[in-house]
């Protein structure tokens, strides 16, 4: 087990490998200097957002659901030729089940659960017109994702709610 | 302490994750990227070595890092993720010398089990996409198009649910992944997928292997031309491929990293948990595998990760050590290895445990820290101060006085060094070569000691000795004029400007002379009643050649008096009270504001405020620097002046916002110290200590100096005993080679100035110390020191059995006084009430110290609280017991004198797991867990019911991002009782990184001010990569996010100071402050560390 690891004993074990060690000229100088001037911290005061169609976010389709509806898309493909037609309508329709996933994941949470879901989905929840019959979580969901305090009694939930639902659009594009 | 808190970082982290190299900032220039957790830093490589370029905070702990290229661009792109699911890519404006964001998302899933292995974020070699396993069971997918733009990423199922490894191959036509893996019989096998970015799925790729070494945890990915991946395992290593399968036993290792050397992948340098530094080599004919070589070329720290940088430079970053730069020489040195470590770049981390001392008894804290781990590691005395830069020393013994010359009263640079000594007095000059050599000038009287010189006008100087004042031509050396004492009258003190001389005999006469061109006129003479102990006429008027005062420091009546001058009328006196004689005085202005200083010979300094037209000295305030006398002089540095205060502690003062500040130097004694600005040594200072002459230039800021002691074993606890002036250490051994059980654990006493082991108790087989405390008993002067084991049974899930050791020492060595059985691991032991409190296992237990009947001592149990999962951190104050739990988070306690019991009196319902917790102040409690957060809980006394007093509410929640070992009261920083910041009660916190952070309760309205600074900053300052600060310092573990509140991130608020001017006054002008006014106010919190 130890042979072949072991370093050989007569000395130019590993010189045979060591020799052009790759070099492009760097560290060729005799004295390598250890002090070649300080570190500046860096202190980001310009605009960091990405590019506007670079903010990634992850495709939030079941995967079962995903692969069903691609072999669905692939065999309209085939049947139908234009190809250029599968790919238009495959946004669109990729889009549909998209929605109807967050519908059920908001019902999902008025029903009862109360941990905070991935953000992706809540951004696209519109405020509904009935705000008195929704319960007290389901308006603190809505407040947290328009990034509103979510403290107070029902009433001062919904009133705040109202107050934003101009600006609230526009907030919750705000990239996180 | 308060509720409200800042938390700034004193010491940066140090532990190295992850590096890469790559073209980053610009096609023509190699870097070498480092992350250091939540910091990436960003060094050039240059024929002269690393030249570093930037330090990036990063709002996140970085898990994984790496640099690559899309087509048609033409340098590389550095992708990061973050531990919290996020990502950026980064680029390089080298026009606009800025990071800028290609693109940036949140890779969070909403369901899904975080994988135990750490993330992994691989791209694959041909930029089709980029791969991330964060979650068991699923593979995130981030295509890019053509464009090297990224789209909407998308999850894929993995059938594999224990991942430990997955890489991408080289040249495939599909991005395909290979992907190491356990099933549920523990056995490791390879696999391989295409991924199809069509169909979004995986499709069953080319090979796999089954049924691999056991101890297989690494994949290497072998680039083109052979392709395939290699699989370290601990006890053999494979090739593996679509053709070929070639393997090599190795001795048995935990390989922790690699870097690849050539661009074909033939050779790779593997590192492993031991610190060896392996080379392997892929043997092929005709690109074609033939088989596999390894050769040991020596050791390392251990390494985290591993670079080839060029020309066989390699860059080793360490968790558990320093890193390192090394250089891969062709022959083996005398003891066989193949790699010198040309460099070592400090990393404390991981700090295990640390301790506050003050070894000089200054009033400043050092923090020694247990860092480092198995061989690396080591303990680090870590303390504030400005450095000295040594240019030169020369030995020279019995120094009694400098004083730099110029050899012409216009000339910008220093050119003599007058130093004296007890007979004789030397010049040196430096000649043609740059070097410091000895000269003479004809008209100085070099036989006898020199008690004072300066620069006078007329291109003349002056030397003043015990029996003449000497005035010389600075141009040809003869002497011009010479006042002679009266003989009897010796002369004891002398000082000058360049147009005055004050100068005192025996007998307390003072005499003043006036200097013209070749003329020295006695112009005042006056009689004291006492003698005279020291003098200063430095000009703080509005001619820097003329004084209108003189302070006389005085014998006897341990006075200061001022005198006006010409006509040496005394103004002032003022008693300095005490029985200790002023020994140096100095008249000096700060920030345009007159001052006296007078250094006593008990090393206090007395500073007044001082009237330059009255003479009138008010606002009289004490420090105290030192033990030891002593001498003060002025210096200027960058065009301001500072105050050296030479003694046993030497110090600079300074003026900041029109207040004095002490800043101590890192040297050890000084005795003598003048400015010696020569063209050769520009700004620099020539200092006499211990038998040297140093010339050197001096840090314009202080900042931490650290101070290594390798111990060559894992330091794990620390504490230090005033009494014995020693530390004690619990440490262990790994003993690598013996085969049998390989860990031994000791008890260690070290010497608190030289470190040196100077007793060592060994624990038995299986014993671990896990706790140590210096403390005194009631009715018992001794200190001891207190020692907690465990005995860990490789059986047990849980240690059931364990010891309280009490040990006195007794001529430097280590007495066992006392021993008491234990039914589990002593996690911690405090100090309480004159007993001892030791947390086992589950359990809090109250010893007492008796006395038996033949005089020896013992330990017996009082009482006892039952109710913990694993009570791990205590602290106490008074009668009260902060528990810190493994995972029922912070519990207080209370110890009942009339009962003899200890009962809860509140906890915190929460479930965190600890790391941590510290005693604020008697309401107000702050714990660390192991998501990285920070928390503050208060206890509730005002609760109207039962159940309201018995819960602790949290009060302030804050993501600081690191794993904090141990919080410990005390400040890095000389705490002045003059200053405001001085009031400010400081914890300092060591954690994993190597991190020291400093924990600060600000007052209420501090804190809100600098609360809208924070708020106003994240405005301005973003965070690279677009991650938000936000986000990054809300609460956040796996139950709850929730935004910070009550803690303030100081290191954000200081980086104020680092904005331009132009954002700054924006930010000034949105809260409606002068940017002087916060400028101030940032500057003052930068004082606690």
């Amino acid at each position: 087990m130890d042979g072949p690891a072991t370093p050989s004993k007569n000395s130019d074990g590993a010189s045979k490998f060591l020799v052009d060690l790759p070099s492009k000229g760097l560290f060729s100088s005799s004295v390598i200097s250890s002090n070649l001037g300080g570190m500046r911290v860096y202190i980001t005061d310009h605009d960091t957002t990405p590019p506007e169609n670079q903010l990634i976010k992850t495709d939030q389709v079941n995967i079962l659901i995903r692969s069903l509806l691609l072999k669905q898309q692939q065999k309209a493909g085939t049947s139908s030729k234009t190809a250029k037609g599968v790919g238009t309508n495959e946004s669109s329709r990729k889009r549909a089940p998209e929605r109807s996933a967050d519908g059920r994941a908001s019902a999902k949470r008025a029903a009862g659960t109360t941990q905070n879901g991935s953000r992706q989905d809540v951004l696209k929840s519109q405020i509904p017109e009935n705000l008195q019959s929704l319960t007290v979580e389901r308006l603190r969901a809505l407040l947290k994702e328009r990034g509103l305090s979510l403290k107070g009694k029902k009433d001062e939930l919904i009133a705040r709610l109202r107050a934003t639902t101009g600006s609230a659009s526009s907030s919750a594009a705000k990239p996180l | 302490m308060s509720t409200y808190n800042y938390v700034v970082t004193a010491h940066k982290p140090t532990n190295v994750t992850h590096s890469c190299v790559g073209n980053f900032t610009g096609p023509q220039e190699l870097n070498l990227i480092i992350a250091k957790c939540t910091r990436i830093e960003i060094h050039l490589l240059t024929p002269q070595g690393l030249q570093p370029m930037l330090d990036v905070p990063i709002y996140g702990r970085i898990a994984t890092l790496e640099l690559f290229r899309p087509h048609g661009e033409t340098q590389d792109l550095l992708f990061i993720a973050t531990e919290r699911y996020k990502f950026c890519v980064l680029q390089w404006d080298a026009e606009a010398n800025e990071v800028i964001t290609r693109a940036m998302g949140d890779v969070s899933d909403r369901i899904g089990r975080p994988t135990d292995n750490g993330q992994i974020g691989i791209i694959d070699p041909d930029c089709r996409l980029i791969g991330l396993h964060l979650y068991d069971g699923l593979f995130k997918v981030i295509p890019f198009d053509n464009k090297g733009q990224l789209k909407e990423a998308f999850n894929i199922r993995l059938e594999e649910l224990q991942v430990l490894d997955i890489k991408f191959l080289y040249g495939c036509p599909k991005p395909t992944i290979v992907v190491l893996y356990q099933d549920n019989k523990d056995a490791r096998h390879v696999k391989t997928y295409e991924v199809s970015l069509k169909d979004k799925d995986f499709v069953e790729g080319p090979w796999s292997q089954n049924n691999l070494d056991n101890g297989a945890d690494l994949l290497i990915p072998v680039p083109p031309p052979f392709c395939g991946v290699l699989i370290i395992g601990e006890e053999t290593i494979v090739y593996c491929s679509a053709s070929a399968f070639k393997a090599i036993p190795i001795r048995p290792s935990i390989t922790r990293a690699y870097g690849r050397v050539d661009a074909d992948g033939s050779r790779y340098l593997l590192g492993d948990h031991s610190g060896l530094l392996h080379l392997l080599v892929i043997a092929h004919e005709k690109e074609k595998v033939t088989g596999l070589k390894i050769e040991l070329l020596g050791e390392t720290s251990i390494a985290s990760t591993i670079s080839y940088l060029d020309n066989a430079f390699v860059y080793v970053g360490s968790s558990y050590g320093d890193s390192q730069l090394v250089k891969l020489n062709l022959q083996p040195d005398t003891k066989g290895s193949y790699v010198e470590v040309l460099e070592r770049y400090v990393n404390l981390g991981p700090i295990v445990d640390f301790c506050v001392v003050d070894l000089e008894r200054q009033g400043q804290g050092q923090v020694v820290t247990c860092s480092g781990a198995y061989k690396d590691g080591s303990l680090r005395i870590v303390r504030n101060g400005i450095g000295i830069n040594e240019q030169a020393s020369v030995e020279l013994q019995g120094i009694k006085g400098m004083w730099s010359l110029r050899s012409a009263t216009d000339d910008i640079y220093d050119t003599f060094l007058v130093v004296s000594f007890i007979s004789e007095t030397r010049i040196l000059a430096m000649n043609l070569e740059d070097e410091l050599e000895e000269t003479e000038i004809e008209g100085f009287c070099s036989q006898v000691q020199t008690l004072f010189c300066h620069d006078a006008i007329h291109n003349q100087l002056v030397q003043v000795t015990s029996s003449s004042v000497r005035l010389v031509s600075s141009s040809s050396g003869e002497l011009r004029n010479e006042w002679h004492a009266p003989s009897d009258y010796s002369i004891n003190v002398a000082t000058a400007n360049a147009t005055q001389v004050l100068l005192a005999t025996r007998g307390g006469h003072l005499v003043y002379l006036e200097i013209g061109d070749g003329v020295l006129e006695e112009k005042k003479h006056a009689e004291l009643k006492y003698d005279i102990s020291c003098l200063d006429i430095n000009p703080i008027g509005d001619n820097p050649n003329y004084s209108n005062l003189a302070a006389v420091g005085m014998w006897t009546d341990i006075s200061v008096k001022i005198f006006s001058l010409p006509d040496l009328n005394l103004i002032t006196e003022e008693q300095l009270g005490g029985e200790i004689i002023p020994r140096s005085v100095l008249l000096c202005a700060f920030e345009g504001i007159p001052y006296l200083l007078c250094a006593l010979g008990d090393g206090h300094l007395l500073n007044f405020l001082l009237n330059t037209s009255t003479g009138e000295l008010t606002d009289r305030k004490k420090v105290s620097l030192g033990t030891q006398p002593i001498t003060l002089r002025t210096f200027s540095s960058k065009s301001t002046t500072h105050v050296f205060a030479a003694s046993d502690r030497p110090t600079v003062i300074y003026s900041s916002n029109k207040k004095l500040l002490y800043s101590n130097v890192n040297l050890k004694e000084v005795s003598h110290m003048c400015p010696f600005n020569s063209a050769a040594f520009p700004d620099s200072l020539a200092i006499a200590k211990e038998g040297e002459l140093t010339i050197g230039t001096i840090d314009d800021i202080q900042k931490l100096h650290i101070r290594s002691i390798p111990l060559g074993e894992h330091a794990r606890r620390i504490c230090h005993q005033e009494q014995s002036r020693t530390f004690a250490i619990c440490s262990l051994k790994y003993n690598q080679s013996s085969t049998e059980d390989a860990e031994m654990h000791f008890i260690r006493l070290l010497d608190d100035q030289t470190f040196d082991f100077i007793s060592t108790y060994s624990l038995d087989q299986f014993e671990y110390g896990c706790s140590i405390l210096n403390c005194s008993f009631s009715d018992d002067n001794n200190a001891y020191y207190c020692v907690g084991t465990a005995y860990v049974m490789p059986e047990e899930n849980e240690p059931t059995k364990g010891r309280i050791l009490v040990f006195m020492v007794e001529d430097g060595k280590l007495q066992l006084v006392a021993e008491k059985e234990t039914k589990g691991a002593v996690y911690s032991l405090n100090a309480f009430n004159g007993k001892l409190l030791a947390a086992i296992n589950q359990k809090i237990q109250l010893y007492k110290w008796m006395l038996r009947d033949d005089g020896t001592r013992e330990l017996q149990s009082e009482c006892g609280h039952h109710g913990h999962i694993l009570a791990l951190y205590v602290q106490t104050r008074g009668d009260f017991i902060v528990v810190g739990d493994l995972m029922k988070s912070i519990s207080l306690l209370i110890y009942k004198h009339e009962e003899g019991a200890i009962e809860e009196r509140a906890r915190d319902y929460n479930a965190n797991w600890m790391s941590a917790v510290e005693i604020l102040d008697d309401d107000i409690y702050l714990g660390a867990e192991n998501n990285f957060n920070l928390f503050t809980v208060r206890k509730n006394s005002e609760g109207a019911t039962d159940e309201e007093r018995g819960r602790l509410e949290v009060v302030g929640e804050y993501h600081l991002g690191e794993f904090v070992n141990r919080f410990q009261h005390g400040s890095l920083v000389m705490r002045l009782p003059d200053s405001d910041v001085g009031k400010i009660p400081t914890i300092i916190f060591g954690t994993v990184n190597g991190v020291i952070g400093v924990i600060a309760s600000l007052p209420q309205d501090q804190y809100v001010f600098m609360e809208r600074l924070q708020t106003n900053l994240r405005k301005v300052i973003k965070g690279v990569g677009g991650l938000s600060h936000e986000q990054w310092r809300s609460f956040y573990s796996e139950k709850k996010t929730v935004d910070s509140r009550n803690f303030l991130d100081g290191d954000l608020i200081e980086s104020f100071l680092d904005l331009g001017r132009s954002r700054m006054e924006e930010i000034a002008k949105s809260m409606s402050v002068s940017v002087e006014e916060l400028m101030k106010r940032v500057e003052e919190l930068t004082r606690l560390h």
